[in-house]
C-alpha cells in the first residue's frame, strides 16, 4: 500500500487559485514593458489566467472548499525595468503556475485531473513561447512544472 | 477417455510447461517508455542527418531520454541497453524532418495525456510533466 502524500483536491486547487491571482497581478507590470505581438501575447496569457481563476473560484465555492482571498499585491521575484526582465518574469510566472497545476494532478481524478493537466500543458507551452520571444535557449525544460 | 487422454499433450500449457499461471500484466506505462526511447532516437537521428538542427533537437532528445529514465525508475525496470532503437532514416529535407517530428510529438503528447488521466496518484505528476514536455516540443519545432 502506497502512502497517500497528495494534498486534498480542495487544498491543491486552492493553491492553484493563489498562483493564478499572482500570475494575473504579474502580467500588469509585464504588459507595460512589452509592445506589438509580445504585448498581445501577454494580454492573451493574462486572459487565460483570469479564465482559470474564475473557474476555480466558482468550483471551490460550489464544492464548499475554502476559497483563498486575492491579495492587493504580490511580491515580484525581481524588478521589471525593461523588455528583457518582463519576458524573464513571464517565463517564471508560467512555470510557477504550471507547477501548482502539476501538483494538483496527484490530488485529483476524472474531470478535475483533466482540468489540471490542461492548465499544465497550456502554461508549459506559454513558457516555451516566452523563451522563444526572449531568445533564450533551450526553449524547453525536460519536466515542466517539476520543482527544481 | 482415450481421446481425452490423447488430447492432453496437445494443449499449449503442457507443451510450454506453463504451470506458473498467466504472465504478469504489462505495466500500463510501458508504451510511454518505449515511445520516449523512440522519440529520443528520432531526434538524435535527425540531428545527425541535419547538423544545423542539432542545437534545436539535442535538448529535446535529452528530455525524452530523461523521461525514459524516470519512467523506468518508477516502473522498477531497467532501461533497455544495447543499440538504441531507430525509426528509419530522417528525410533529406530539414523542413520535412521537422514536420515529421512535430507530428510524432503531437501523437506522443496525446498518448501521455491519456496515460495521465488513467494513472494512479503517485504517477500522475510525472506523466503529466511528460505530456507537457511533448506539448512544448511541438512548439519548439515550429
Amino acid at each position: 500500500m502506497i502512502e497517500r502524500v497528495a494534498p486534498a483536491p480542495g487544498e491543491a486547487l486552492g493553491a492553484a487559485l493563489t498562483a493564478e491571482y499572482a500570475a494575473i497581478y504579474a502580467y500588469g507590470p509585464i504588459g507595460v514593458r512589452l509592445s506589438g505581438t509580445a504585448r498581445t501575447a501577454a494580454r492573451q496569457a493574462e486572459a487565460a489566467h483570469r479564465r482559470r481563476r474564475d473557474a476555480l473560484v466558482m468550483q471551490l465555492s460550489t464544492t464548499g472548499a475554502a476559497v483563498p482571498a486575492d491579495q492587493a499585491g504580490y511580491a515580484l521575484p525581481f524588478p521589471i525595468t525593461d523588455r528583457a526582465s518582463a519576458l524573464r518574469l513571464a517565463v517564471e510566472v508560467e512555470e510557477r503556475t504550471a507547477a501548482h497545476w502539476r501538483a494538483a494532478l496527484a490530488a485529483t481524478t476524472g474531470a478535475d485531473r483533466d482540468q489540471a493537466l490542461d492548465a499544465l500543458l497550456d502554461y508549459a507551452v506559454r513558457a516555451t513561447r516566452w523563451r522563444k520571444t526572449a531568445g533564450m535557449t533551450p526553449v524547453t525544460v525536460a519536466f515542466p512544472g517539476r520543482p527544481t | 477417455m482415450a481421446l481425452g487422454a490423447a488430447a492432453v499433450p496437445l494443449t499449449g500449457c503442457d507443451l510450454l510447461g506453463g504451470d506458473d499461471g498467466p504472465p504478469p500484466a504489462p505495466d500500463p506505462l510501458r508504451p510511454l517508455l518505449d515511445e520516449a526511447l523512440a522519440l529520443a532516437a528520432g531526434h538524435r537521428d535527425a540531428a545527425t542527418a541535419h547538423p544545423d538542427l542539432a542545437a534545436q533537437l539535442t535538448p529535446i532528445a535529452d528530455a525524452h531520454q530523461a523521461h525514459a529514465a524516470e519512467l523506468a525508475r518508477i516502473m522498477g525496470v531497467s532501461l533497455p541497453s544495447g543499440t538504441p532503437v531507430t525509426t528509419g532514416a530522417p528525410t533529406t529535407d530539414p523542413d520535412a524532418t521537422l514536420t515529421d517530428l512535430r507530428g510524432r510529438e503531437r501523437a506522443g503528447r496525446d498518448a501521455a495525456v491519456a496515460a495521465c488521466a488513467a494513472a494512479p496518484a503517485e504517477r500522475a505528476a510525472l506523466v503529466g510533466s511528460i505530456a507537457a514536455a511533448r506539448a512544448t516540443h511541438v512548439e519548439a519545432l515550429k
